[in-house]
């Protein structure tokens, strides 16, 4: 084992976690609000992907397809809120978690028929030219996933520490009736939550899919690694997610290197299961385990 | 400024309230007290909005508010400080106290300095908030937590608030304080609807009372009527 690849494989693979860290954040952000997460988080990661592939291709610029697919993504999310959301937490039920499935599966079958089935590739003016940090290889490409990354969050956690309605935000996820009494709309707030949590998914899609490529099946890979790192991580610590996921990240790309592609996937599911298995209960509370 | 007419309220099948009626002039201070069970509290959260009630009319300042959400009713004016304080544990004392001006503050930026004269009128009178501006207020002691509950309440200029059980689970001392500070509320001309289990120290600020019994008002009065009749006395007054 050399450990210059060692050291290259682990950097390489912890900034790929960051995506992961920002589809797990996207869940940490509703369910601060509403204790509800979209299981169907992938695949809208999946269709704004596709949809910013389309602003490209309708010849928009890289920096002016962005904010549109934010706001895609943001508009989605909302759509998964009113459809899927709302009304089973009116009812104190848990059929969010099924609506959520399913809105999931229907925005894969619109992107089959949309986009069609195959991969595609998706056109960014980063280069993937290696620049040298500190005896590793970084390409431009695997820094912007990075930058891309850290910026939106840590725009979002300014919002809330600083703007008043960031701190109503974290008003109603301490206490959403006493939230209520101060004047601010706990409804309105969990539309915010999911509209962020929408625009968070729509960038990890065009951060992640100059890399990966884009295609139906996108989701699948992704939203399993971000369970994990969301449960092991818990669903409270935006910095908790950032560093497992980068441990996630980088565990990944060593086992595909020193055990070969096809072990890629392993260690995300050796995590969820242990995660799972050291605190049964899990951190999205029993109701949502169970269910899983 | 706040009526309230045969109100029906509960939880699922079981009604808790029967038709409560009462009413809070502009600038006095009225106190709700009974039992426990009597439903006190379902009262004040029927009014407020946490609780949608069945049947009845709740008037705030000359506008039906009953089956509004309780946002909607905080914002028309109503500032209800809960049972059990219910302050925001993970956020500071003063973001406590600036989420109770939420609806009439900037939602972005300035609002710190928009709310500055309220600020400092609740540091004024809760000094003890003054020195705690920074801490997380699920760290403060259980007093503290109620002054912070009463001045978030404050926050909003209510028309009416709505104090909820303030002594409860508090040391005797602290109790005194809590009272002081309802009359000082009441001398600054905040018009006040108290639920109190200490029957006695309610009646002594209060201008006038109700007594609840199983989900209605039994006996009404001033406290010095209430004070003569032998029933309320040998109840609550003992």
């Amino acid at each position: 084992m050399n450990p210059s690849i060692i050291g290259q494989m682990a950097v390489s693979g912890a900034l790929m976690g960051l995506v992961y860290a920002l589809i797990a954040y996207g869940f940490q952000l509703t369910y601060a609000t509403s204790k509800s997460i979209n299981f169907g988080q992938g695949e809208l990661v999946m269709v704004s992907a596709f949809f910013s592939l389309t602003l490209t291709n309708l010849g928009l610029p890289y920096w002016a397809m962005i904010p549109g697919g934010l706001l895609f993504g943001a508009m989605m999310g909302l759509v998964v809120e009113r459809a899927g959301v709302r009304l089973a937490l009116e009812q104190k039920g848990e059929g969010w978690i099924l609506l959520t499935i399913i809105i999931g599966l229907f925005f894969f079958s619109a992107a089959e028929n949309l986009w069609g089935r195959d991969d595609r590739p998706f056109p960014t003016p980063i280069s993937a030219d290696p620049i040298h940090v500190v005896g590793v290889d970084i390409t431009r490409l695997e820094l912007s996933v990075a930058v891309g990354v850290l910026a939106i969050m840590g725009a979002i956690e300014l919002f809330k520490r600083r703007t008043l309605l960031g701190k109503a935000f974290e008003a109603v996820s301490a206490d959403r009736d006493a939230a209520e009494l101060m004047g601010i709309s706990a409804t309105r707030t969990v539309m915010l939550s999911y509209g962020l949590s929408g625009a968070v998914a729509a960038l990890a899609g065009i951060l992640v899919s100059p890399i990966t490529t884009v295609g139906p099946t996108m989701a699948s890979a992704l939203i399993l690694k971000a369970f994990s790192v969301a449960v092991v991580a818990g669903l409270d610590s935006g910095f908790g997610v950032v560093l497992v996921g980068m441990f996630l990240g980088a565990l990944e790309s060593l086992a595909s290197f020193y055990l070969g592609s096809g072990w890629r996937e392993a260690p995300g599911l050796v995590l969820l299961i242990l995660a799972l298995a050291v605190r049964p209960t899990g951190v999205f509370g029993k109701a949502t385990i169970r269910k899983v | 400024m706040l009526i309230v007419e045969d109100l029906h309220a509960g939880y699922g099948a079981s009604e808790v309230l029967t038709g409560a009626t009462l009413s809070v002039k502009k600038g006095t201070l009225v106190a709700l007290i009974g039992a426990n069970g009597a439903g006190k509290t379902t009262t004040m959260r029927a009014i407020s909005g946490g609780l949608k009630p069945g049947r009845g009319r709740v008037v705030l300042d000359g506008q039906e508010v009953q089956g509004l959400d309780a946002s909607r009713i905080a914002r028309l004016g109503l500032a209800h400080a809960p049972e059990g304080r219910k302050v925001f544990g993970p956020l500071s004392v003063e973001d406590n106290l600036l989420l109770g001006a939420y609806s009439r503050l900037p939602r972005f930026f300035g609002y710190r300095t928009s709310a500055r004269a309220d600020l400092d009128r609740v540091y004024d009178l809760f000094p003890r908030l003054r020195d705690r501006t920074k801490q997380a207020a699920g760290t403060l002691s259980g007093g503290e937590q109620q002054m912070l509950a009463i001045g978030r309440a404050l926050m909003a200029r209510p028309k009416v608030m709505l104090l909820d059980e303030p002594s409860m689970g508090l040391a005797p001392v602290i109790v005194q304080e809590v009272f002081r500070t309802i009359r000082r509320l009441k001398e600054e001309g905040i018009t006040l609807l108290l639920v109190e289990q200490f029957a006695k120290s309610a009646l002594e600020v209060a201008d006038y009372a109700y007594v609840m019994e199983r989900g209605r008002i039994a006996v009404e009065g001033t406290p010095a009527e209430l004070g003569r009749d032998e029933r309320v006395l040998a109840a609550y007054l003992g």
